[in-house]
């Protein structure tokens, strides 16, 4: 092996072991989405290496970013595993885009409105189903399924809450003097980019700041061992509820931003069953329980799906990518992308330890 | 069950007869302001209820049947279904013959997909926290039915008119209306009803001897894989029966296995005489819901039940602390 590349593995696992490691690629990455949108058109001898990925597609990337982040907070960092992020995202998206087209209220309002309905509804489903703590993984997948279910046929069956049909976009002169930020509206992409960019990096900034915080080690310890963290005095259930409701809060900005983004909303593409497996696959694929996972997760799996959606006519096609690619990375993987440097790193040295060996 | 003991149309209408009679003397009719159908349209939903129920009492019998012994959550047992829908499809449109004949193949087939996906996909992370063997089960589930999907296209399907149990379009309870099916026709829900429970209650009987065993010799890998045979099996006959009675797509699965979960949860985790306990109820809701309520609402009724079994009894309407 060359002295540079053994030199660079070790300066990098020395870097893995400071403190201000995660906050510094994570604020790397930030900055690397904040360039995206230029570097797509970045032409190397006149071929643009990026240029397959068009603005709508990064959009809609880091909707997806977003509510895994979100996800990640109650499911990764406590392991209580939910299956019924749509109910959260689906109520941003419907309390935003009822008060701003029905009441004329500025969608601002709306989102925060959707944001609080949504951690109500989560502490609601945490009441539930953490109490009895029966048969834990069951009992919550079948609840907080059965809850985000419930909410899709409500709103399909009241005709006050848009029914099938859900609602229209209303249009930025309606409620506002125009499109613009006060409107939540743009007549470009790219300003709904670094719109979603700044959610992004809000949550990421909450995650962080949770998985720095005593209260970060209270919800790993109750991810660890519930009993044990119960009897060394950490008050689980609380926390827990706690884990459920900021991570509530957030889905539903996503939620917001995609009702103002999309022309319209229906039960079917924000309460369905897929949106489920939307929010929680990029934290799964990036690495469940890590800041950086959902972001890095997202950017694997959303553009290969919309790819391949794009490219190829067949139906359902997409949805067998995600299959392949979930099944891969939990039997070969299971720790997620981001964990693939250390193990690189881990690799190379048990192998410069080998040789150094043979050399003595 | 009702279903099973009444042998002709005569005496199905006389119980028909006999339970609106009850309805109007509790004044539960006025009361509620309803308009009663005639007995016989009555006694049809009374059987097709009884009929769904059976059906979510299999398929809620599966899913706790391999979680009790296997500690698996699968996501992929509606998926599993839609295969075995689709699978008795092509086998009585190859054949024309009836389709109960397609049941066996589906049922066999069902059990080579439950040894594949248990040996590429379970099997190695048997031992791997259970949120894995969920995801895993996830992606067969995608797979199983975008592959469906780009085989047959999404729209509703339903079986040729060449094989006679369904020659009259039943119900289509997806979009709450009930049509009027002929006697005929009914005869022949009657019969899927039977077998369907005859076979559930054959199968039920297996596991529990089984699962008794491993809890005293210990779980080993063998016995493991028997049981997903087994609960493959279990979905497979519960898919290979609901194309007798309606029409179906591939979307079709998730809807039989959210409701499902929910009637693990209601009959109790682990109870099997629950399981059917559960389905019964979901399938008296839904039946009775979609001809009253109108629209999807009778599954908010549902999922309504579910939240007050939280509520009241978590651990489930027969289940006990394990």
């Amino acid at each position: 092996m060359s002295n540079a590349l053994s030199r660079a593995v070790e300066r990098y696992g020395a870097f893995r072991d400071e403190w201000y490691a995660l906050p510094a690629l994570v604020a790397a990455s930030l900055i690397l989405l904040a360039a995206m949108p230029f570097l797509r058109q970045l032409a190397l001898f006149g071929y643009a290496p990026l240029g397959w990925l068009s603005l709508n597609m990064l959009i809609i990337t880091l909707i997806w970013a977003t509510t895994a982040q979100a996800w990640n907070i109650m499911s990764g960092y406590t392991g209580q595993f939910s299956f019924g992020h749509a109910a959260f995202f689906g109520l941003g998206a419907y309390a935003t885009i009822i008060l701003t087209g029905t009441f004329g209220i500025s969608p601002w309002i709306g989102m925060l409105l959707g944001s609080v309905l949504a951690g109500i509804y989560g502490l609601l489903i945490g009441a539930l189903t953490f109490r009895y703590d029966l048969e834990g993984h069951y009992f919550a997948l079948a609840a907080t399924l059965a809850f985000a279910e419930l909410l899709r046929y409500v709103f399909t069956n009241v005709p006050q809450l848009g029914g099938a049909s859900g609602f229209f976009r209303p249009l930025a002169r309606e409620y506002a003097d125009g499109p613009g930020l006060a409107a939540f509206q743009f007549t470009g992409d790219l300003p709904y980019y670094y719109l979603i960019l700044g959610f992004l990096t809000v949550v990421t900034v909450v995650s962080l700041a949770i998985n720095r915080s005593q209260l970060g080690y209270y919800l790993f310890a109750i991810r660890e061992r519930e009993q044990a963290a119960a009897a060394i005095g950490v008050p689980t259930y609380r926390y827990k509820l706690l884990a459920v409701a900021v991570s509530a809060f957030f889905t539903a900005w996503p939620g917001a931003f995609w009702a103002m983004y999309f022309n319209t909303i229906r039960p079917t593409t924000v309460f369905d069953l897929l949106v489920n497996i939307e929010i929680l696959l990029p934290a799964i694929v990036g690495g469940i329980g890590t800041v950086l996972g959902p972001i890095v997760g997202s950017f694997i799996v959303i553009p290969v799906s919309e790819f391949v959606r794009q490219s190829f006519s067949v139906p359902g096609l997409n949805n067998a990518v995600y299959g392949v690619i979930l099944i891969a990375i939990v039997l070969y993987s299971p720790k997620g992308v981001v964990s693939w440097p250390s193990r690189f790193v881990e690799l190379l040295r048990a192998r410069t330890d080998l040789l150094d060996d043979d050399a003595a | 069950m009702l279903s099973s003991f009444l042998p002709d149309a005569c005496c199905r209408e006389a119980a028909g007869v006999a339970f609106v009679g009850a309805f109007d003397a509790l004044g539960i009719q006025t009361a509620l302001g309803l308009s009663l159908p005639s007995p016989t349209i009555f006694a049809q939903y009374f059987v097709f209820a009884v009929l769904l129920g059976g059906i979510y009492g299999l398929i809620a019998l599966g899913l706790t049947m391999i979680f009790g012994v296997m500690d698996v959550i699968n996501f992929a047992h509606g998926a599993l279904m839609v295969v075995a829908m689709y699978a008795v499809l092509v086998f009585s449109d190859a054949t024309g013959l009836s389709p109960f004949f397609a049941i066996p193949f589906a049922v066999l087939l069902l059990f080579v997909f439950g040894v594949v996906i248990y040996r590429s996909t379970i099997a190695p992370i048997i031992d791997a926290p259970q949120e894995n063997q969920l995801i895993v089960t996830f992606g067969v589930l995608l797979i199983l039915i975008s592959g469906v999907e780009i085989a047959f296209g999404s729209d509703p399907r339903q079986l040729g008119s060449t094989s006679a149990p369904s020659k009259s379009p039943a119900c289509s309870f997806r979009r709450g209306s009930c049509t009027r099916s002929s006697s005929r026709s009914s005869r022949c829900l009657e019969r899927g009803c039977s077998s369907s429970e005859q076979c559930s209650v054959a199968r039920s009987a297996g596991p529990r001897t089984t699962a008794t065993a491993r809890s005293t010799s210990g779980s080993t890998s063998p016995d493991r894989r028997a049981h997903l045979r087994d609960r493959c099996r279990a979905g497979g006959l519960a898919g290979a029966v609901i194309p007798l009675f309606q029409s179906f797509t591939p979307a079709l699965g998730d809807q039989y296995l959210i409701n499902a979960f929910v009637v693990v949860v209601l009959g109790g985790l682990g109870s099997f005489p629950g399981a059917f306990v559960g389905g019964l109820i979901i399938g008296f809701i839904q039946v009775f819901g979609s001809a009253y309520l109108g629209g999807s609402t009778y599954q908010i009724v549902i999922f309504m039940a579910f939240i007050l079994v939280l509520l009241v009894k978590p651990e489930g309407l027969l289940g006990g602390r394990r």
